[in-house]
């Protein structure tokens, strides 16, 4: 860590881990008032994903890499720990943090870092290549989500018909998931021609470790009550079983196959996101809260 | 900002610096109020090539261009207080009723060990 590293080369250290299921994270100094040739130096730490125990010593040992400086020991130090915190909170924000650390070991003084993260890439595997896994396919890719389709019909994952997926895998649906690895930023929708291979599919999901983020699962109220008495049967946990989503999306009254992939990408952001899943009009309330009140004031 | 706009800032970068040109990277770090983009907003503003990405269009970004072109030519990285707090009723569309501190910083080409 005695090297600089620019702007450009930390962006394509922290996509590399991104992309290859790592987290990767940088501290870079913005401000720091009694020693101004820090700012812009930049420290990027990059975390195994399989091992959150590791405690990202500075230097490199133990699952943790570092690359650049920050021209102070005890400020990488800070930094090391701030990154640490939100590398382990899955909500935490890219943003601004103020450290209050003493340069060369002079006086104390702030510094403020600007702290961001990039966590391994988001996945939505979707299972059976059909006519809801098309718009699906369309609208995770534009999300963001590193799509792939898998289905056992050789003439139904094709490019034609899925031409934005990562990747289109012929799988047999007794094991779907053996050329598809899964972590736990993976998004499973299982849509497949028929409940007997979903159900197939679900199985395998609900014992998969590390669990996918998310396993969505096709079907009506009626479909998903038989899968769910099916499940106990085979004695698999109730808090198992609470972690499907299905029927699968959120309720917008959705009916074709492409309004019910927007129901599903909706449920997608409002997990990522948090939200309430109402519409916003109801949820903020702004003309009954704000012109009622005025008018109210008015009248009296 | 997606996966693919990283993806595509990232590799935007790692051309100009292998084509040897200098640019400068602005980076939102925070934001107050309501801004068109938000933290972690991205944009290469390359001499060349011209911007890459956004950091919420109008006249703050006009404010963001001018410091890049300063941190290119003398490397020294600014931070800059884009603020569309304005008033509403002039309905310029870069009025969005917030603040934003954006970063810029100079991206040199990679330096060729056989060359020194």
């Amino acid at each position: 860590m005695t090297s600089r590293i620019d702007a450009a080369e930390a962006a394509r250290v922290m996509l590399a881990a991104a992309e290859s299921g790592q987290t990767a994270a940088a501290a870079t100094v913005v401000a720091s008032g009694a020693a101004p040739e820090l700012v812009g130096q930049r420290l990027v730490l990059v975390r195994e994903a399989r091992d959150p125990q590791l405690t990202g010593h500075v230097g490199g040992d133990g699952g943790t890499r570092s690359r650049g400086a920050l021209g102070d020991p005890r400020l990488e130090a800070e930094a090391t720990t701030l990154m640490d915190e939100a590398i382990a909170d899955p909500r935490a924000q890219d943003g601004l943090r103020v450290v209050q650390s003493t340069i060369g070991g002079g006086e104390s003084t702030e510094v403020e870092l600007y702290i961001e993260i990039r966590r391994p890439i988001r996945e939505l595997v979707v299972v059976g290549a059909g006519h809801i896994a098309q718009p699906m396919a369309h609208i995770g890719a534009l999300l963001g989500y590193r799509v792939t389709v898998l289905d056992d019909r050789p003439d139904f994952a094709t490019r034609e018909r899925f031409p934005d997926a990562h990747r289109l895998v012929r799988a047999d649906f007794s094991d779907p998931f053996a050329d598809v690895p899964i972590h736990d930023r993976s998004h499973l929708l299982l849509v497949t021609r028929g409940h007997k291979y979903d159900y197939e599919c679900l199985i395998r999901a609900l014992r998969m470790d590390p669990a996918p983020a998310y396993i969505g699962m096709i079907g009506s109220r009626r479909r998903v009550r038989a899968t769910y008495v099916q499940l106990i049967d085979e004695g698999v946990p109730d808090n198992l079983i609470e972690r499907i989503h299905a029927p699968v999306g959120l309720d917008i009254g959705a009916e074709t196959p492409e309004e019910i992939a927007v129901a599903v990408a909706a449920e997608l952001v409002l997990l990522d996101r948090g939200g309430s899943g109402s519409p916003l009009k109801d949820v903020e309330r702004v003309a009954e809260r704000f012109f009622g009140h005025e008018r109210e004031e008015q009248e009296a | 900002m997606t996966h693919e706009d990283d993806r595509a800032l990232t590799e935007a970068l790692i051309a100009a610096r292998s084509a040897g040109r200098r640019c400068a990277l602005a980076t939102i770090v925070s934001t107050k109020g309501s801004t068109p983009r938000k933290v972690g907003a991205r944009m290469i503003v390359d001499p060349d090539q011209g911007l890459v990405g956004t950091v919420g269009g109008g006249c703050g970004e006009a404010e963001v261009i001018e410091s890049a072109q300063r941190v290119i030519e003398t490397g020294t990285p600014e931070r800059v207080r884009v603020d569309l707090t304005e008033d509403f009723t002039t309905w310029s569309p870069a009025v969005c009723g917030g603040v934003m501190d954006v970063f810029v910083e100079r991206v040199d080409p990679a330096i060729d060990p056989t060359r020194v």
